[in-house]
This record gives structure tokens, sequence and C-alpha cells, in this order.
């Protein structure tokens, strides 16, 4: 990684607010680099910090301390030019003006960052209209669904164009449908437009489907930065999984201490820790000669949520440490 | 490290003014298409004050309107249209724009928070002028208010703008940091309401509420209108003392407030109270 380009550079990045006794650090010496291009998974809990980044590197907090550099600009020394390369949709907030319409919303965010009203225009149209929200373009926000309000919010961030995105928490509160809309705008915008993306989000699965590269955050600190792959690769559970018919009672066969037994409706579900497929082949045989009928036999898929939780709660133990590869 | 490509290009200096021009006149246009959105308010409130003041001009005059009263008194009915479009519609909207996130976004710009700040008391001012206008033009030519506006009377004018201005600006950068903004706008506009000149001419005062209400905002101003519309010039309200005063009191209100933004915006920054 340290060979790509970055378009976000965090170095030692500390926030803590207040002061004295109830001073509280929400980020806790965070150093991390979103390559240009690439899309970057930011995890973690409630009240993680994740935040308190995202604004920190829009320029909407001030680090108490630390260097962010956004597209080689200092954020608190060049922060005129460090924003205007970004676009946000921020988390728990209208990020619009309800009252004004979507066109309007879309010429006052672009005019904000300083593009003139003709240049505006035509990204204007081809947003609200691959959004579906062209017909409509002159109603206030106010009086749209929350995901057309979530939609003009996108649009708006992207109205200028610009080479990184910042989106924390985009799919909150969002139906199915508007979810989907999004997320396929995301990797669009990942995939096509070559934006460089940090997203934030409870959605694990949306992380999974569209980040290159994962960092999760606790209390404020880096508890893991790695490609995606490699953070599923390290930290997920290698297992089988062995479907069944019926339930394995007290009277079923002995399974191997580590073995989980998960009930599943009118099936049964038996977790095998391991790749070890002489391991497999003796709890099979166990099973069928306890006369339990084999419907499935996989090999896990490693699920991000799964990583997510086991990273969060051995750090809780005190066994987890910082994870993160020197080249990608 | 690679820099990216800039969305909007290089900017020379003299591309810089022209960005700042278009800045501010973009931040004027959404207060101003926000407040037109918020009309129906407007008008209720022209109209509130109107029979507000209509009612204690009959109960001051003794079941009257007496002309030669509201003549003195109606400058300071315009000026708190103006005092209260640029305070309490101001905490208002920035109250909203806080709660709403909106602030936050705003401030992802290249244009500095003393430049928005200043696009919102622009539009607010045009908002205020307004009222004041449709107010002024119901009194004056539906009472047939004896009032010639003479030019030296622009300056005090003027000034009585800013300085209401200031007072707003001073609202709206306390309600970035105090949660009970709402009670201290309410009072702040009862005192200009009662002390401006609204009720009774500041010179019928007593000796000692004539100086009490020299520090409220626009009174200097309103006492200075009243004296050139009366058709004294500049001279007068300078060698009164009312018009170094009226600079004074406007010169630091409106340092005052800007200087009050800026650091409540840099203190919301370090705290992360610029959204909710």
């Amino acid at each position: 990684m340290e060979n790509q380009p970055a378009a976000i550079e965090i170095e030692s990045l500390t926030k803590t607010y207040g002061s004295g006794l109830t001073s509280v650090r929400a980020v806790d010496e965070v150093t991390l680099r979103v390559p240009v291009g690439k899309v970057f998974g930011l995890l973690g809990p409630n009240g993680a910090g994740k935040t308190t980044i995202i604004k920190m590197v829009g320029g909407l907090i001030t680090p108490t301390m630390g260097s962010i550099r956004v597209g080689g600009y200092d954020v608190a020394r060049q922060r005129a030019r460090a924003v205007r390369l970004i676009g946000a949709v921020l988390e728990g907030s209208r990020n619009v003006y309800w009252p004004l319409s979507a066109w309007e919303n879309l010429m006052y965010f672009g005019q904000l960052k300083g593009l003139r009203a003709s240049g505006i225009k035509p990204r204007a149209q081809r947003l609200l209209t691959e959004l579906g929200l062209w017909e409509r373009r002159h109603e206030t926000v106010g009086s749209f669904s929350r995901g057309m309000q979530q939609k003009v919010a996108v649009s708006a961030a992207l109205i200028t164009n610009p080479p990184i995105i910042l989106l924390d928490e985009p799919t909150l509160g969002l139906d199915v449908d508007a979810a989907r809309t999004i997320k396929d705008w995301l990797a669009h915008l990942a995939r096509d437009e070559g934006k460089t993306i940090v997203l934030t989000t409870h959605q694990l699965e949306l992380v999974q489907e569209l980040s290159h590269r994962i960092a999760v955050i606790k209390e404020g600190k880096i508890i893991a930065d790695l490609p995606s792959a490699e953070l599923l690769d390290r930290h997920a559970e290698n297992r089988f999984e062995i479907r069944v018919t019926g339930s394995l009672d007290d009277s079923g066969p002995t399974l191997p201490a580590d073995a989980r037994v998960v009930r599943d409706g009118e099936r049964t579900m038996v977790l095998l820790p391991g790749t070890d497929e002489r391991a497999l082949f003796d709890v099979l045989a166990r099973l069928g000669a306890a006369g339990a009928g084999l419907v499935s036999v996989q090999r896990a898929r490693p699920s991000l949520e799964e990583v997510f939780l086991r990273l969060i709660h051995s750090d809780e133990a005190g066994d987890a440490r910082p994870t993160k590869e020197a080249v990608a | 490290m690679t820099t990216l490509v800039h969305p909007i290009g290089a900017v020379s200096s003299v591309g810089a003014v022209s960005l700042r021009g278009r800045l501010l006149q973009n931040e004027v246009a959404k207060v101003l298409r926000l407040e037109w959105r918020r009309r129906s308010m407007f008008i209720v409130g022209l109209i509130v004050f109107g029979l507000t003041y209509l009612g204690i001009s009959f109960f001051i005059g003794g079941g009257h309107l007496v002309k030669d009263l509201m003549v003195q008194t109606v400058p300071a009915l315009l000026a708190v249209t103006i005092v209260t479009s640029a305070a309490t519609e101001g905490v208002g909207s920035i109250a909203e724009e806080l709660n709403g996130g909106t602030l936050d976004q705003a401030q992802l710009s290249p244009a500095s928070p003393q430049l928005l700040a200043l696009g919102r008391m622009i539009a607010l001012a045009l908002r205020g002028l307004v009222g004041a206008t449709i107010l002024g033009l119901l009194f004056i030519l539906g009472l047939g208010l004896d009032i010639h506006v003479h030019p030296a009377a622009l300056v005090p004018a003027a000034l009585t703008v800013l300085d209401a201005l200031g007072y707003g600006l001073i609202m709206i950068a306390l309600t970035i940091r105090v949660a009970s903004i709402g009670a201290i706008v309410h009072v702040g506009d009862m005192a200009v309401m009662a002390f401006g000149g609204m009720l009774l001419p500041i010179s019928l005062f007593p000796h000692g509420m004539e100086i009490f209400a020299r520090f409220i905002p626009t009174a200097l101003g309103v006492q200075a209108l009243n004296t050139t519309l009366a058709g004294h010039g500049l001279g007068a309200i300078w060698s009164d003392g009312t018009l170094p005063w009226l600079l004074v009191h406007t010169a630091t209100m409106t340092t005052l407030g800007l200087v009050l933004y800026v650091v409540n915006i840099r203190h919301a920054r370090r705290e992360g109270g610029l959204s909710p």
C-alpha cells in the first residue's frame, strides 16, 4: 500500500473533547492511509470515533494533535483547497436544506465549492436523472421520503464531481430499496469513476462488498487496518458447517469439544472449527452412525460481521493487537 | 504523494476575489430563498408589529393616535423590524441549520465563516429593510404622517441598520454556543422595543433612562434619525454627541458580533458543536 498514492493521509491523529477531569479522548493516535481510487471502510461500534475522524478529515472538527493531508493539502493549513476535493454525506444530519428544492440544493452546494452555476447545471441534471429525482426536482426536499432525501444528500455531495467522498452512515434509516440504490451508486462511483470513498456504516455486508481496505476502530484506537480479503482471511474462523435433519439430543453422537450445535428449524447445524478434513469425515461418520440424515456440508464463507465482532470483543479481553501489513 | 485533480482547478488572485464574490452571492441567495419559504411568518410578523404599534400609540395617546408623537416613534418601529429580522430570524435560521446539520455542510467550503456570516447578514438586512419599508409606507402614507426624508438622515439610517445587524450577529454567534438563546434573544428584543423609542421618543425619557437607552441597540440611531428627519443636519447630531456615540456603538456591535461569531465557530470546531 505504501507504493500507492494516498488520497488521505492521517498521521498520529488525536482528538480530545473537553478538558480536565471531564475530558474524553475520542480519537487516539490514529494513523491511516486511504489509497487513491479505493473504497476504505471504517468500522467501529457507536462512539468509537468514526464520525470524529470523518469530520476532522473534512475540517469540521479541529484535531487536538496530529495531521491530515487530503490530496496532498494539509487540512489545518490549506483547508480551503482540501475541502474542495471532498464531498460528504454526514451522519445524523439532514445534509441538505429541506425547505429548498432538490435543484436549489444542488445549485447551492455546487456554488458553495466555488463552481459557476453554468458548470453545475449539466451535472445536476445528470445526477437527478440517474437517481430518479428529475421529475420532482422543483419540489421541496422536506416533502420527499427518507430515501429520496438521502439521494439528494448524495447528489449534493457529488455535485462538484469531487475525487474524494466521505460517507458516514449513508444508508442509515433507509428502506431496502433505497439502500440498494445508494449501494449500487457507491459501487458505480468506485468502480467506474475511480472515486476515493471513505465509508462508515453498521451495514457490514455493504462494507464487505464494496471496500478494498477496512480499518476497525474501538475507543478511538485502530485495532485493525488491512485489505478486506486479508482481514477476512486473518480473522475469520475457518470452519465446516454440517447440516443434518432432526435434532441431536443427549443420546446423539459424541462430537469434538470445540464443535458447536445450532438448532435451525427442523434441522440442526454442526459448526466444526478448523480446516482438517479428517476431523470432518470423523464427525460425519459419527453423525451417520447416530442416524442423522446429512443435508449439506460446506466451508463457512468468512463474514465481516463475525470478524468485526471477534475483533471488538477480543480487544475487550485485551488479547488483540493492531494489525497492519506493510505492503498491500 | 500525488495531488488529486482539483474539480475547480487553480484559482488566481484575481480569481480569488471573484470566487469570494460568488460565494457571498450564493450565501445571500440561499438565505433569501429560505426566508421566502417562510414568507407567511414574515407577513404574520409584520401584521403583529403593525397592530402592536397601533395599539401602543393609541394607549399612549390616551385613546387617540397622536401624529406628532408617531412621527418620532415610527423610525423606532422600523428599527425594531430590522432588529428582529437580524436577531430573532437570524437566531432561528442558524439554530435550524445547527439542529439540521446543514451548518456543518455549509462549512465544507472554501468560504471562510466570516464570509458566510456576511452573506447571512446581508440577506437578513434585505429582509428587514423590506419589512421596514412596507410598515413605513403603511403608516406614513396611511396615516399621513408628516415625515420627509432628508439626505442627512441617510447616514444615521445606514448606521442604525448596521447597529441592528451587529446586534443580530452577536445573537447568532451566541446561538452556536448557548443552548438557552431563545430566552436571551427574546429579552434583547423586548429591551429594544421598550427602550429603543418605539413606545415613547427617547427624548421624553427621564434622564437616567435616556442614558441607559443609549446602550440599547438602535436607540442612538433612532435619536439621530429623529433629529435629522426634523430637518437638522449632520452637524447637529455630531455636536450633541449622538453621531459620535452612534459610530462607536455601531463599530462595537459589529466588531463584537464578528469576533464572537468567529470565536464560537472555532470553539464549535474544537468541540464538535457544528451539528446536532
